[in-house]
């Protein structure tokens, strides 16, 4: 990777999403406005299918805790760690990115808060406080993300098996108090962060008002133009996702290593780092929630008629989604070609007694499909195409956000300013992790 | 030439997996669990050998981690196969350490504590193993360690740390210095990473060099976050005849590249170790200049036209094609150089507890006393790198080493070292420490 010509890459990103910016602001709006509401009908999906989708996940994640605590202790042999982190928080997240929002199909916790919230006769309707807005979702996350990114063994399947277990109830019990729907929008930080990754996908789905959900296709990123204005808290909660993203790649790279003193050719592990990567995962996200929520500020004295910073701020965080997936594909490629694979061989036979489920379990794991200069060449091609387009779309989706939020193209081109220089900005960032020396 | 690579990982996926190699496991196992009388019986007589490895599956060890496994996977196949020890199956036990000297020490005591085992396995890192020590003398638990380093060496482990299946560095670095001298040159510039493993290189090869009549006339340290060397080769002295580099890391490549460009085809011989290029395909681009090089080599990655009947025996256990790669996968180079280490210790932990007549943990003192006992280590079957000595006072096994040549893009073992040229002083003797 340190033999590609990678900083050609770094300087044509940033040129690209300059570019696009440029183009944008002295082009029409009109058609790219008119592309995001286009709607191909495809068919409708009887409602009646979560409660067996999500009986079915349920089940399948009971038995993989089960496995968790008495299955091998190899965290590559062991299904668990593989699925939570290779399949469903890569994999998954990529998915919903792509083809919407398969998730609140599979959701474990709606059968269960069905369930109990009619046993104990209550309904599912919203019952959580407004002035809670997302912050039980940013505080779960930034647990789920100190746990995976920060705590020496989230690999370990026994300790892995009591994190999910724990989780699990705590968002159960929070679903049946404050209603499903409600905690799944603003409080259970998985659900909330793949329902807002799902506004990226080709796939659009409405209630039909008879107990079905009717999809149509729409062009990547169509959704995230029309999405209500978050809060504060779900702006920040955008922002953070993004950020431990990018913590992910920032925490490996030498340069982090060395403005610690720490030598990465004798990383000695995680252990020795907790205070470091714990003060990092929260400056990453203070640094970028104030580079944005600036450039937002900016942009509003630069248009004659502002929109009030919060709605501003708001709807304009939507347009961070196509970066956001960008990270989580380039960042998590290596790891999802390579552990996908041991979670095809773990789940044939997840106890390690010889099973083969689906003739995977002696599979040989083909780690030579990133190795060599070619697959060098490829993944970091991948990689740039990723977090370039990301960008770019990025920009443009922030364009059609702003010309509706200022009413004109005009202000739309000045007040996207400071936001599109933020964006080329952290294309270079993003390029860079990418084709920095890293150990671990 | 497709079909060629799928036959023969179709016939060879099975034979080293570790999933089928533990599934024999299984099965054996399980007749300790027929009912009856006969089953308490036959339970005590073969019930496994559980022997917890300590593996590197996540953080910075992980790639070497994958080819450890790997090794050990075939060798307990291999192992079992022939009847086990004692009669008994191994069990292996993986644990991973994430790379993490802290996590170590944790799952040496898990090891103890949780799993029972009778003994600990596999450390790669050196951190891993200086973190991990101290809690295996604590518990009293035998912990057979697979590191290269000098730290076992050194004294400064304990009584129930041993380094029976691979050489030090020390040795290592001792081994080369007198082909060196007599076939490359007399005087010697040292380009090494700014660190532990850098120093270590430093401290015993260029003594080895003096002994030998040699000069060492410059020490470069880099530092270990430097990623451009460029601006470093100005001081080199013109008036040398080898350059000895180490370097490791992502940045390798770009060094061996640069230092190509700054010599542009001439200049002065390039002496390395292959540390520097484990599990990196010698065809890469850059590498190039490479060609006419020397390296150190534990094991040789590529099949040598001599190879011993027991090295093409192992290497065809472990799943290696001739270029050292998985036959699985050509592009996936492996840690030749050191995972034979891997192979070769789990059959020294057989030797000893037959030796012992290991019955269980209650003989596990014994178990290392009769490690202790091993003294000549013939070429085998067991011991495909070549025969070794191991020296029960210093807990450290002494071997021969590859010196090799790249030509054309392959790397041809020129010579063998003797035991003899590894030799050092010992300074240490944990037999005199209680059990």
């Amino acid at each position: 990777m340190l033999l590609l010509p990678t900083n050609y890459y770094l300087a044509g990103g940033a040129v690209a999403v300059a570019l696009t910016f440029a183009v944008l602001a002295v082009g029409s709006l009109t058609v790219l406005d008119r592309f995001a509401d286009v709607r191909i009908r495809l068919f409708a999906v009887p409602d009646k299918l979560l409660l067996a989708g999500s009986f079915i996940c349920l089940a399948f994640l009971a038995a993989l805790v089960v496995i968790g605590f008495i299955g091998s202790r190899d965290p590559l042999s062991n299904p668990l760690p593989l699925m939570v982190w290779t399949v469903v928080w890569v994999g998954l997240t990529l998915l919903q990115g792509i083809a919407g929002d398969l998730w609140r199909w599979i959701n474990p916790w709606y059968a269960p808060a069905r369930l109990l919230s009619r046993l104990l006769g209550r309904g599912t309707g919203d019952r959580m406080p407004a002035w809670l807005g997302y912050w039980p979702a940013i505080v779960q996350f930034f647990a789920f993300a100190w746990f995976e990114l920060v705590y020496p063994a989230p690999d370990d399947p026994a300790r892995l098996a009591v994190a999910v277990s724990v989780y699990f109830t705590v968002n159960l019990v929070a679903a049946v108090a404050f209603g499903y729907e409600a905690w799944m929008q603003r409080g259970e930080c998985l659900s909330v962060f793949l329902r807002m990754i799902s506004r990226l996908a080709i796939l659009d789905s409405k209630d039909d008002g008879e107990g079905r959900r009717c999809l149509a296709l729409c062009l990547p990123g169509a959704k995230l133009v029309g999405a209500k204005p978050l809060p504060l808290s779900g702006t920040l909660f955008l922002l953070l996702a993004l950020s431990t993203v990018s913590f992910d790649g920032l925490m490996r790279t030498f340069f982090w290593f060395g403005l610690f003193g720490i030598n990465p050719l004798e990383f000695t592990g995680r252990s020795s780092v907790i205070g470091i990567s714990t003060f990092g995962l929260i400056a990453m996200f203070v640094l970028l929630a104030a580079a944005f929520l600036l450039a937002v500020w900016l942009g509003e004295r630069l248009t004659r008629a502002p929109a009030g910073f919060g709605r501003a701020a708001g709807t304009l965080v939507w347009s961070i989604i196509p970066i956001s997936m960008a990270y989580h594909f380039s960042h998590y490629l290596v790891v999802l070609v390579i552990n996908g694979q041991y979670a095809l061989s773990a789940l044939s036979d997840p106890l390690m007694n010889g099973l083969d489920l689906f003739g995977t379990a002696g599979m040989h794991v083909q780690a030579g499909l990133l190795m060599g200069a070619q697959s060098a060449w490829l993944v970091w091609n991948l990689q740039s195409a990723a977090i370039i387009g990301g960008h770019v779309l990025a920009v443009l989706v922030a364009h059609v956000i702003a010309a509706r939020l200022y009413g004109s193209a005009r202000d739309a081109a000045s007040s996207q300013l400071p936001l599109a220089a933020l964006m080329a900005g952290y294309t270079v960032f993003g390029l860079w992790l990418l084709s920095s020396p890293t150990a671990g | 030439m497709m079909t060629d690579i799928v036959h023969s990982s179709s016939i060879l996926t099975s034979s080293i997996s570790r999933r089928s190699a533990l599934k024999g496991l299984g099965a054996a196992a399980a007749l300790g669990t027929t009912p009856g009388f006969v089953r308490y019986a036959q339970a005590q007589s073969s019930a496994p050998i559980k022997i917890g490895f300590q593996a590197h599956r996540t953080g910075i060890g992980a790639a070497y981690g994958r080819w450890y496994e790997r090794t050990t996977a075939a060798a307990v196949k291999a192992i079992n196969e022939a009847g086990g020890i004692n009669g008994r199956p191994i069990e292996i036990v993986i644990e991973d350490d994430g790379t993490d000297a802290a996590r170590g020490a944790e799952v040496v005591e898990k090891f103890a504590n949780q799993h029972k085992v009778d003994l600990i396995y596999g450390t790669l890192f050196s951190h891993v193993v200086v973190g991990s020590s101290p809690a295996a003398g604590e518990l009293k638990i035998p912990y057979y360690v697979v590191s290269e380093g000098y730290h076992v060496a050194s004294g400064k482990m304990n009584r129930w740390v041993v380094q029976p299946g691979i050489t030090d560095v020390r040795q290592q670095c001792r081994s080369v210095a007198p082909w060196i001298m007599n076939n490359v040159g007399k005087k010697v510039t040292m380009i090494y990473p700014d660190y532990a493993f850098g120093h270590d290189h430093r401290d015993f090869f260029a003594p080895a060099v003096e002994e030998q009549g040699g000069q060492v006339v410059a020490k470069i340290a880099i530092p270990p976050t430097e990623t451009s060397f460029t601006r470093y080769f100005p001081q080199i002295p013109s008036d040398i005849d080898v350059i000895y580099h180490v370097m490791v890391g992502p940045a390798v490549l770009t060094f061996v590249k640069e230092l190509g460009e700054f010599y542009g085809g001439s200049g002065p011989k390039l002496f390395g170790f292959i540390d520097s290029l484990e599990a990196v395909d010698i065809n890469s681009p850059g590498l190039e200049f490479l060609e006419g090089s020397h390296f150190w080599e534990g094991s040789p990655r590529y099949l040598q036209a001599n190879a011993s009947e027991h090295e093409k025996a192992y290497r065809a256990a472990v799943g290696l094609d001739d270029n050292g790669a998985s036959v699985n996968d050509p592009k996936d180079v492996s840690t030749a150089a050191h995972m034979f280490g891997c192979w070769e210790t789990l059959y020294i932990i057989k030797q000893a507890m037959e030796a012992a007549d290991y019955k269980g943990p209650e003989d596990r003192a014994k178990l290392i006393e009769a490690t202790e006992a091993i003294t000549d280590i013939p070429e085998g079957a067991e011991h495909p790198q070549g025969a070794k000595v191991f020296n029960g006072k210093l807990h450290q096994v002494f071997g021969t080493q590859n010196i090799s040549v790249v030509e054309n893009g392959r790397l041809n073992v020129v010579h063998r070292t003797s035991i003899e040229d590894g030799l050092y002083e010992p300074e240490a003797d944990y037999t005199t420490q209680p059990l």
